[in-house]
């Protein structure tokens, strides 16, 4: 396929779930100050800031903001701000527009799907968000982006289009788990102390749900929810959908078909990258990671997979035409 | 019996439905009959909705993107079609291929001996000072030898009926995605009566062009790579381009997708370079590349004309058709006719007056209040005069700038071209102006849809058929069988 769709479809991809990861950070941001129960606590701007910094925007929140931290500044930063290019509207405006350019490779069912959202979504705004209540709302939300990959998963075939689609949506899930998984330790418990409290216990419960992992987690690991259990399953459960080694796997079977029927692509440097990360992934002890800094690990996870985007890039999208395999 | 027809104003125009009032011409007759049995205009309307839908349905949209809504709409579309017996299309096809051949050769021998310039037939500096002249192409062989190879010539019909040439469109005619899938809603819009018609298919369209672009490749190339190029997704015509890619399993690709190693084309592909033969165009000459046409050229692929004139990759259409569409040199197509093939023309051109032809100068400027000026290097309706519609000050101010520039215009009279019974305003049926768009190609043979793109003015009174303007289209219906056969009518004079 040409490099110019591969990469629309693959930036389609992580836009559609950066969008998704959004409203579920949003959702269980709002389920948690209502946890909270202390009315002081739930009027704390500080139970808001966290999200500003998950998406790594903080900078440009701050400049658009000033200082005022409200839920109702970070929610129109986060959902509607047209300013903030990770927001919702921002998100699913790109993968629309991505996707009109591609349209006459997708079914009408995927395109018309992702158009009818976009031109609804456009039209809210924080009056509507509030009129509806968070979760009503951002539900309505999820259930249209799960609704544009039903219809996509039923619809495209597995070709190139539908294998750079996932690649790019499982590194953009990685990614974004990685960030949640940041943020929470990062503002929440930078006293270790805290560890085992009640708060501490709604705390990690709502870092399982924004990846829509709490019940999961029940099921599948009996005992006490605490820092190093969750982050063992969000880092490296091996059946959990959205944990890190899960989607980075799910990646690199995504890049396995895309070189399928090209050998001279065999070991190509994001493959390699993908390959070393699932590795690093699977030998970590974790308590070991915890104590030399969490935060310092997860940052360096990040980098490994804007590395591997950009050997995505630089291997299917920008690569030098003078080195390029001339085709038969 | 209510009769949908029994306002209907004939007006002085030819009318394509009626000889006279009340009374259908045989051709338009059984689609008479068949309105005649409608309750009322409701039935018509409810068959209106329907064609619409099925253009939203199948995508058959262009967006209007202003703003980021991204709203799509519709070519307003007319239900009554446009019905072409046998024998007139007999000889519309006769007089198109004579046009294609004749245009060819004028193609071919201008970028190589130049014989017509020599013995004076057309003046030398009419075709060095057109725009669209490409001197880099001089002496160099193309494919097969042919010089263009899709030709949307404009037709009109004028008060007597007769059809006429008002241009030809060599460089990248659009609108035929319209013809193919106006031809699929009247499909489910009236099944019964395109059956009863015994109406020519035009299908083949998109297979006669796809034989056609294959035709072109290298000659060496045992299995060729066809692509398509456009712009991009912010062309008004990008639907017709991703339709006629679909339909011919072709890839569509951008400049940007495209790369040339050592005079050859590529496209840049997720596993590598894969080599390009031929390439349909849908951008102008100026922006394929920018290291010969224009320097700013975002859209073209620098190196492509190397490539080109190296015989390693095909154009459709090559490079320099244009010169053959000029508004001036439309006024020799009739004499490149008569010195190519010694024939007359059979369709005959729109009377055109060149103001560069001393006689002809002093008749412009005596009757600049009943003609049409245009400028030949411009299109779309720019630097244009239409006298009957004019104030004193503008005739006045093109008077200057036909003397100071004789070269630069052309005059024709003003035409009232034909009409046909159309669907206004979703409430009568009125005589609306049409003109019509066949599509020739120039392949191994010449081939032409047996149809086209009839363009309609929708708006009463308006002779101006542009989508921009109003205009909107209806289905060609070219007949197998003559149902009587009266003769074409014929021009009392033909112009050369």
């Amino acid at each position: 396929m040409l490099s110019r769709v591969a990469n629309l479809v693959y930036w389609m991809a992580r836009y559609l779930e950066r969008a998704e990861n959004t409203a579920r950070i949003v959702d269980v941001n709002a389920q948690l100050v209502l946890d909270l129960q202390s009315r002081q606590a739930a009027d704390d701007p500080k139970s808001w800031e966290p999200l500003v910094y998950v998406t790594g925007d903080d900078e440009e929140f701050f400049e658009l903001n000033g200082e005022t931290v409200s839920e109702r500044a970070v929610v129109e930063f986060m959902l509607f701000d047209r300013r903030n290019p990770s927001s919702l509207l921002s998100c699913i405006g790109f993968a629309r527009e991505n996707a009109r350019c591609i349209r006459d490779q997708l079914s009408s069912e995927v395109w018309e799907t992702l158009n009818t959202f976009y031109l609804k979504l456009k039209g809210d705004d924080y009056a509507r968000y509030a009129q509806l209540g968070s979760s009503e709302y951002l539900n309505r939300i999820k259930s249209q982006i799960q609704l544009f990959y039903g219809v996509a998963e039923s619809m495209m075939p597995r070709g190139g289009l539908w294998w750079f689609f996932e690649l790019g949506r499982h590194l953009e899930r990685a990614d974004n788990v990685s960030r949640i998984l940041d943020v929470k330790y990062y503002m929440l418990l930078p006293d270790l102390h805290a560890v085992g409290s009640a708060l501490d216990m709604i705390q990690w419960a709502s870092v399982l749900r924004s990846c829509s992992g709490f019940e999961a987690f029940r099921r599948s690991r009996r005992g006490q929810l605490n820092l190093e259990r969750v982050v063992d399953y969000l880092l490296r459960d091996n059946e959990f959908p959205r944990s890190i080694l899960f989607s980075i796997n799910a990646a690199s079977q995504a890049l396995d078909q895309i070189t399928a029927h090209a050998s001279h692509l065999d070991n190509n440097p994001a493959s390699q990258h993908l390959e070393e990360l699932i590795a690093e992934l699977e030998m970590i002890d974790v308590p070991e990671v915890i104590a030399d800094g969490l935060h310092e690990f997860l940052d360096d996870v990040q980098m490994k997979i804007s590395g591997i985007h950009e050997a995505v890039q630089a291997t299917f999208v920008d690569y030098p035409t003078a080195s390029a395999k001339v085709l038969a | 019996m209510p009769d949908l027809f029994a306002n209907y104003e004939h007006g002085r125009f030819y009318d394509e439905m009626f000889a006279s009032p009340g009374k259908a011409r045989p051709h338009y007759r059984r689609l008479y009959e068949r309105f005649a049995l409608m309750e009322s205009m409701g039935e018509l309307l409810d068959r209106q909705r329907t064609a619409d839908q099925t253009f939203i349905d199948r995508g058959v949209t262009f967006t209007v993107y202003s703003d980021t809504a991204g709203t799509e709409k519709i070519f307003p579309f007319d239900l009554i079609p446009r019905i072409v017996p046998a024998h007139e299309w007999a000889h519309l096809e006769r007089g198109l291929t004579q046009r294609m051949q004749a245009l060819n050769l004028f193609l071919a021998d201008i970028y190589s001996e130049q014989r017509i310039l020599k013995e004076g037939v057309i003046p030398r500096e009419m075709v060095e000072s057109s725009k669209d002249f490409r001197p880099e192409m001089l002496g160099c062989k193309i494919a097969r030898d042919l010089y263009v190879h899709i030709n949307g010539s404009d037709l009109i019909r004028d008060e007597a009926g007769v059809y006429r040439v008002l241009e030809d469109n060599l460089r990248t005619p659009s609108g035929v995605s319209y013809m193919l899938e106006n031809r699929q809603v009247m499909k489910r819009v009236f099944p019964t009566m395109l059956r009863d018609y015994r109406v020519r298919p035009v299908e083949n369209y998109t297979n006669d062009l796809l034989n056609l672009l294959l035709h072109l490749a290298p000659a060496h190339v045992p299995d060729p790579t066809v692509v398509l190029l456009t712009p991009g997704v912010f062309n008004s015509a990008y639907f017709e381009h991703s339709f006629l890619a679909r339909q011919m399993g072709i890839e569509i690709v951008e400049g940007g997708d495209l790369v040339v190693e050592n005079d050859k084309v590529y496209m840049r592909r997720t596993d590598g370079l894969a080599p390009v033969h031929v390439i349909y165009r849908r951008i102008d000459d100026s922006f394929l590349d920018p290291t010969i046409f224009r320097k700013d050229s975002l859209l073209g692929v620098p190196g492509l004309v190397n490539a080109y004139r190296k015989g390693n990759v095909a154009l459709c259409n090559p490079i320099g058709t244009g010169v053959a569409d000029d508004k001036a040199m439309y006024y020799y197509v009739p004499k490149m006719i008569k010195f190519y093939l010694g024939q007359e023309a059979l369709l005959p051109n729109v009377e055109t007056y060149l103001s560069s032809n001393d006689g002809e100068l002093q008749f412009i400027l005596d009757n600049l209040p009943k003609l049409v000026v245009k400028s030949v290097n411009e299109a779309g309706g720019y630097g244009m005069l239409v006298g009957p519609h004019s104030t004193q000050a503008q005739i006045e101010d093109f008077r200057a700038k036909i003397i100071a520039n004789p070269r630069n215009f052309i005059a024709q009279p003003t035409i009232g071209l034909s009409r046909a019974p159309s669907v206004c305003d979703n409430a009568t049926i009125e005589g609306r102006h049409i003109d019509l768009r066949p599509y020739i190609l120039n392949g191994e043979t010449i081939k032409i849809a047996p149809g086209g793109l009839t363009r309609v003015a929708l708006r009463k009174g308006s002779l101006v058929v542009n989508s921009s303007q109003g205009g909107g289209s209806k289905d060609t219906w070219v007949l197998n069988d003559d149902i009587t056969n009266p003769p074409v009518p014929q021009p009392e004079k033909i112009i050369v």
